[in-house]
């Protein structure tokens, strides 16, 4: 399933990302976001997800949150 | 020696820069502030044997792949410039990602020296890391750092450290990474697992970071999908009302009253045997125009201060989450927040920091818009008029901030349209924790920002004032004219024809117009050069008793105009084309001739259009009737709105013909 379908309060290992952009998915790679890493949601705000991973939070849109499969 | 300081955004590294060299560069806790590498000497306390060392502050990067073109100005100026050694900043509460960028960095081939900062935060976190472990696997020097202490704060450890590895001439030793042949991703995973293997090894956690903290909570209300923006109207509220409404103005008006000592001092020496033509031009036209302008100095720093806490604190990448799902019904994203938050202190970083956004239409709809933001220099625009017409409200200000907003909301709307792109992007951002403000940041900001404004108000706005004095005093024979005939100088009927444009407006005279007019010089002039064309000697003590006590009537019958008209020439000043800087600086972002003349296009017409419309409608409110000049200002207007709609139609049809296209 998708990171956007995922609870708060709840660690995901990532399977694979989906996203069209190449460079999107290298830029995540650098921030340690890439399959087989986890990912925590922490919270779900307006359209956006409050995720941690490593140990930065980052705010992500839902379109992002779709192409993280988890 | 040269040295290059990188790390990710936001490890600190300005703020190291700032300490190693004692300037005082901006600072932010979010991704973007640094877009250009800033060169300076290391201060003689950290470098005792006055060696040659020159730092590089480099924009913040993930990784040596860029994303965004700042992060490739770091990428460039390692790879060419080959600095002699790199001061890596490693975030020590975020080991597990920097040590990414650190690894890539330790294969150039240039000697690194590791500045684990804000290591007072790891005890705080109960994060424990060994530093000689670290340096051992990497091969290179760690020390640890807190830029942010003034003592035992580790820096002289560094830079001492940074010349004995720039002299020695030895090469480092490479960590084993194993990458081997391996390419690209797989590389890249080869080297996540060696980073991930050292954090593991050297890091010892006592509290895993995914845990939910009280930050977390605090975001949920900060970020609310509701409260959200009533927060960030209620911030910037009590930003504005506390320098422009509660304290500003009281200061304002001790620093009148020392503008007014000093006018009054200078007149006393001149006394009555010097000619009148040369009096008013000290007096009227340079004292009177620069003081005027001067005389705002203690609001403008109040905003700045109370701006810099609210960046200091954190709030702001917050507001971008806020913000973002607004902006993307626009077709931009929450990161065009950034350049607009910058933009309030001065638009030229403002359209600099675009830079920061990925995607090319809306990198260019963000650099024309965000001029669109009440600026420092408009500031005293707002001020004036706020304090004339509208008994110093604090909500003047604050509405002038959000119609800015609302204004490129609006624009970016319109120019999606025209462009016809559809294309969606994806947002991320890192949100840095929430922190104390440090009143000690805060203050260097605003005296940085008091400097530059009054080096800008000694230098370009009593020059402009000058010139604006000497025009209005004589006529086209070069005689000085008559306190009679004000008409009859170069100034007016120069500026005479123009003011014919603004009559729809509602300012149609001259004096406004010309005021206008410089404000493309400088926005500052626009206060300049109305107290100079008024030539109310007591301009600055009408200001001031405005000011204090708000007694609009006799100004405003000084100045012609009633409130309706003094808004709509505010709304004028703020949304049409920012100075000549600020346009410079649009121009080299776009990197797009059609983008910037459609660009200052744009940006007239909405001027224009904006204060047309709250003038006629304001005065249609106010008095029942029409104000001057409608039916001319109708087909200027309506022909604007019209080959804006032609473009925008033209543009949907192009989308229509292509089918939606997909952008990161």
């Amino acid at each position: 399933m998708s990171l956007s379908n995922g609870k708060i309060r709840t660690s995901y290992y990532i399977k694979t990302i989906d996203s069209i952009d190449d460079e999107m998915t290298d830029f995540l790679f650098s921030l340690g976001c890439y399959s087989g890493q986890k990912v925590t949601i922490i919270s779900k705000l307006a359209s956006n997800l409050i995720i941690s991973i490593k140990d930065a939070r980052y705010s992500i849109d839902e379109e992002l949150a779709q192409a993280i499969l988890v | 020696m040269r040295i290059a300081l990188t790390g990710n955004p936001n490890s600190g590294k300005t703020t190291l820069f700032n300490a190693i060299t004692g300037k005082i560069e901006h600072v932010g806790n979010w991704p973007g502030v640094t877009i250009e590498k800033k060169e300076s000497k290391v201060k003689q306390s950290l470098n005792k044997n006055k060696e040659d060392l020159i730092v590089v502050d480099l924009p913040g990067a993930y990784s040596m792949s860029p994303y965004t073109k700042e992060e490739s100005i770091t990428r460039d100026f390692v790879e060419e410039e080959h600095p002699d050694v790199i001061i890596n900043i490693v975030d020590s509460t975020n080991l597990s990602r920097s040590v990414f960028f650190t690894s890539q960095l330790l294969e150039l081939g240039i000697p690194v020296v590791i500045a684990l900062n804000k290591s007072d935060l790891t005890q705080k976190r109960k994060i424990k890391i060994d530093n000689e472990m670290l340096g051992q696997l990497l091969k290179c020097p760690v020390v640890s750092t807190v830029s942010t202490a003034a003592s035992n704060n580790g820096l002289s450890d560094l830079i001492l450290e940074v010349i004995r590895v720039g002299k020695s001439g030895e090469r480092q030793g490479l960590p084993q990474i194993g990458i081997g042949k391996l390419k690209n991703r797989k590389a890249d995973a080869k080297r996540y697992e060696f980073v991930n293997e050292i954090a593991e090894r050297v890091e010892k956690r006592i509290i895993d970071s995914a845990k939910q903290t009280r930050q977390d909570k605090a975001d949920r209300i900060i970020a609310h999908k509701w409260l959200g923006i009533p927060i960030f109207i209620m911030a910037i509220w009590l930003v504005f009302s506390i320098s422009q409404a509660w304290l500003g103005p009281w200061l304002a008006g001790i620093m009148g009253g020392w503008i007014d000592a000093f006018y009054n001092f200078i007149a006393g020496l001149l006394g009555p045997e010097v000619h009148p033509v040369v009096s008013n031009l000290l007096l009227d036209g340079i004292i009177g125009g620069v003081g005027a302008v001067l005389g705002f100095l203690p609001l403008i720093m109040l905003l700045f201060f109370c701006l810099a806490l609210l960046e200091d604190c954190g709030y702001m990448a917050r507001v971008a989450v806020v913000m973002d799902r607004y902006f993307k019904k626009v077709g931009l994203s929450g990161r065009s927040i950034i350049p607009m938050v910058i933009s309030t202190g001065c638009a030229i970083p403002g359209i600099m920091a675009c830079r920061t956004i990925k995607d090319e239409r809306q990198r260019r709809t963000t650099a024309m818009l965000t001029p669109f933001m009440p600026c420092g220099a408009k500031l005293p625009i707002i001020a004036l008029f706020a304090g004339l017409f509208f008994g110093d409200n604090g909500w003047v200000g604050t509405s002038m901030y959000f119609m800015g907003i609302i204004v490129i909301f609006l624009g970016a709307l319109i120019i999606r349209k025209m462009n016809g792109d559809k294309s969606k992007t994806h947002f991320i951002m890192e949100l840095p924790e929430y922190r104390i403000p440090s009143f000690k940041r805060a203050s260097l900001s605003m005296l940085n920002r008091a400097k530059s404004f009054i080096v800008k108000a000694g230098t370009i706005i009593l020059v402009c004032n000058a010139i604006v004095q000497l025009l209005q005093t004589f006529n086209w024979q070069l005689l000085v004219v008559a306190d009679s005939a004000p008409q009859t100088s170069i100034l007016a009927s120069m500026a005479t024809p123009l003011a014919v444009l603004f009559i729809p407006l509602g300012f149609g005279i001259w004096q406004f117009s010309a005021a206008a007019v410089t404000g493309f010089i400088a926005k500052e002039n626009v206060i300049g050069t109305l107290a100079v064309c008024f030539a109310i000697t007591n301009f600055i003590d009408v200001e001031e008793l405005v000011l204090i006590s708000g007694a609009a009537g006799e100004v405003s019958a000084v100045f012609g105009i009633g409130a309706v008209a003094a808004l709509s020439y505010l709304v004028f000043n703020l949304f049409t084309p920012p100075c000549f800087a600020a346009i410079g600086a649009m121009r080299s972002e776009m990197e797009s001739r059609k983008w910037f003349w459609g660009a200052i296009g744009f940006q007239l017409g909405m001027g224009y259009t904006l204060s047309f419309l709250v003038y006629q409608i304001g005065t249609v409110i106010t008095t029942g009737a029409l104000g001057g000049g409608f039916v001319g200002g109708l087909v200027a207007v309506v022909l604007m709105v019209g080959v804006v709609s032609y473009l925008m139609i033209r543009g949907s049809r192009k989308t229509a013909a292509n089918p939606v296209k997909q952008l990161g």
